[in-house]
């Protein structure tokens, strides 16, 4: 999903692939990470969880230099954000200690306590995983996966679903302009838009599906089922630190899990 | 073994990604950018579930939230894919049971089919209206307009789907509309933790309103986040369920018989093992 837009408009596959501690850890080991941290912010309640782990990728992501890359995943989440400052604050269930009073509802102070928390948590989460998606391209992580034993069927679903997002939305785009160029009303009430669901959303997945004959055809031609795994052609040598730190981390992040559930870890603030 | 990797035809495989990037950019639009207090975010799962198989349904849903949340489009979509494996697998099972199979009919079966789907429609809204969390003036009570406002959605869609019934003359619309509405209820049953242990109970979408209205009128979390599932998901199920119905039936006959349950889908007069009690 990232590295389209490099500093001098190069494309990926000639600009310099950039290194340092973060960016030199196989694709796996980034993506165990990113789902420990995840799961880190989100069952250690309270500040703890999600502090820790946005300070955590604010270091990595300062390690691999992704600044102005996160912009767009911290967007995406300010409806979530805002939604949840304003409800859990004015309409925190059986919370009594009252800031002040709007008309009919009140803000809390355990409301907005509780409301900071959960925003924090998943600005947390995003993050971790906006940080392994920028500096991870799709076709490496793959790639990478296969050679570990993942099976050519999820690796292709993988891959091929990741690059079909953007496809499919350049051709609601191009179906939205043609149908405008028809006659269709797409930017007024509601009600206008959403009589233009129909002619829009029809070509779309008619369209989509009409590619699979082709598709499947083209993969049996290639042995997509034939038996056997496929012969790797380039391996990446990968020394034993990172394997290790793979199945620590693992182990500690279900440790961190069970202890959570299990209440031992009430007394973080 | 082999009735999994019966599933998983290259066919198949082929349609998953296909599946999972139509649920993103379709949910994605719905959710976020018109912000309609539906989600229309399973259409590609309902599809792989009714042509390929549980198994097949579950994976793409899974696969569905977890890529999404890759993409980094919507921040928090990631943690309800056991929500998305739970419609995928049920579909399968629709799927298998042939509820998505044409089933001409006329005169009286077709009047009484179309009855008996509007009055599941309306059987449906009864609890969200009669729900003592909406109504109890102990409560706090919900806002007036929310019993008529739901009087008027159940008439309309109740009148929907009897219309789609009596107009296409198919009495599959009948178990079409049951099944999107049951995977609905669960669907609601399964995210409401993930919502609420999660995320607060809030999710960033168009559903917010719904919960804020919920929570004015004293529900807890948990509760808001229940109720809203329970108003959102029969809906959107329902509807998703439809889409699907017709894309299949606008597909072609050639296409759709090659897939897994392929042959549980083209309109045949024989029953087949499982949908037998349908007819």
């Amino acid at each position: 999903m990232t590295a389209g837009a490099h500093p001098r408009g190069l494309p990926d596959f000639v600009a310099r692939t950039e290194s340092g501690p973060y960016r030199d850890l196989a694709p796996t080991t980034r993506l165990v990470l990113a789902l420990s941290m995840a799961l880190f912010a989100f069952v250690v309640r309270g500040w703890t969880g999600p502090l820790l782990v946005l300070a955590l990728v604010v270091l990595l992501a300062w390690l691999a230099r992704v600044r102005r890359g996160f912009v767009p995943y911290l967007l995406a989440t300010l409806p979530f954000v805002i939604s949840v400052l304003l409800i859990n604050t004015f309409l925190y269930p059986d919370a009594t200690d009252v800031m002040f009073t709007i008309g009919p509802v009140s803000a809390t102070a355990s409301g907005f306590t509780d409301a900071v928390q959960t925003a924090l948590r998943v600005v947390a989460f995003a993050l971790s995983v906006a940080l392994f998606a920028l500096t991870t391209p799709t076709n490496l992580l793959v790639a990478d996966l296969e050679r570990r034993g993942l099976g050519r069927r999820p690796a292709f679903v993988l891959g091929a679903a990741v690059g079909l997002v953007p496809r499919l939305l350049r051709q609601a785009r191009e179906i939205a302009e043609a149908q405008r160029a028809r006659g269709l009303d797409t930017e007024s009430t509601i009600w206008r838009r959403a009589r233009g669901v129909v002619p829009l959303a029809g070509p779309l997945v008619v369209g989509a599906l009409s590619d699979v004959e082709d598709r499947s055809m083209a993969l049996e031609a290639r042995a997509f089922s034939a038996p056997g795994r496929r012969t790797v052609l380039r391996t990446q040598p990968e020394g034993a630190f990172q394997r290790a730190a793979r199945w620590g981390l693992v182990v500690a992040t279900a440790a961190v899990v069970v202890a959570s559930v299990a209440g031992y870890l009430r007394w973080l603030p | 073994m082999n009735w999994l990797s019966r599933q998983f035809t290259t066919r198949v495989i082929v349609l998953i990604p296909i599946a999972i990037a139509l649920n993103i950019v379709l949910g994605f639009i719905t959710q976020t950018v018109l912000r309609l207090p539906i989600y229309l975010d399973s259409i590609g799962t309902i599809l792989v579930g009714v042509l390929a198989g549980p198994i097949a349904g579950a994976a793409t849903g899974a696969a569905t939230n977890l890529i999404w949340q890759f993409t980094g489009i919507t921040p928090n979509i990631g943690p309800f894919f056991l929500t998305a494996a739970v419609i995928g697998f049920l579909a399968g099972l629709w799927g298998y049971l042939g509820i998505f199979r044409p089933r001409p009919a006329s005169g009286t079966q077709l009047v009484m089919a179309a009855a008996i789907a509007a009055g599941i429609v309306v059987l449906l809204v009864v609890p969200i209206i009669g729900n003592p969390t909406y109504l109890d003036p102990d409560l706090g009570g919900f806002p007036e307009w929310a019993v008529p406002a739901a009087i008027i959605i159940a008439i309309l869609a109740a009148l929907a789907v009897a219309a789609f019934i009596y107009v296409r003359r198919d009495l599959a619309g009948l178990w079409v509309a049951l099944a999107g509405a049951l995977t609905g209820i669960v669907a609601a049953i399964v995210s409401a933790p993930i919502a609420a242990y999660v995320f607060g109970g809030v999710t960033g979408s168009g559903t917010d309103v719904i919960v804020a209205a919920l929570r004015q009128g004293g529900a807890d979390v948990f509760q808001a986040a229940l109720g809203q599932g329970f108003f959102s998901d029969p809906i959107d199920k329902v509807i998703t369920s439809f889409v699907v119905f017709v894309l299949l039936a606008g597909l072609s006959r050639r296409l759709v018989s090659r897939f897994p349950l392929g042959d549980r889908l083209g309109p045949t007069s024989e029953p087949m093992p499982g949908s037998s009690a349908d007819n």
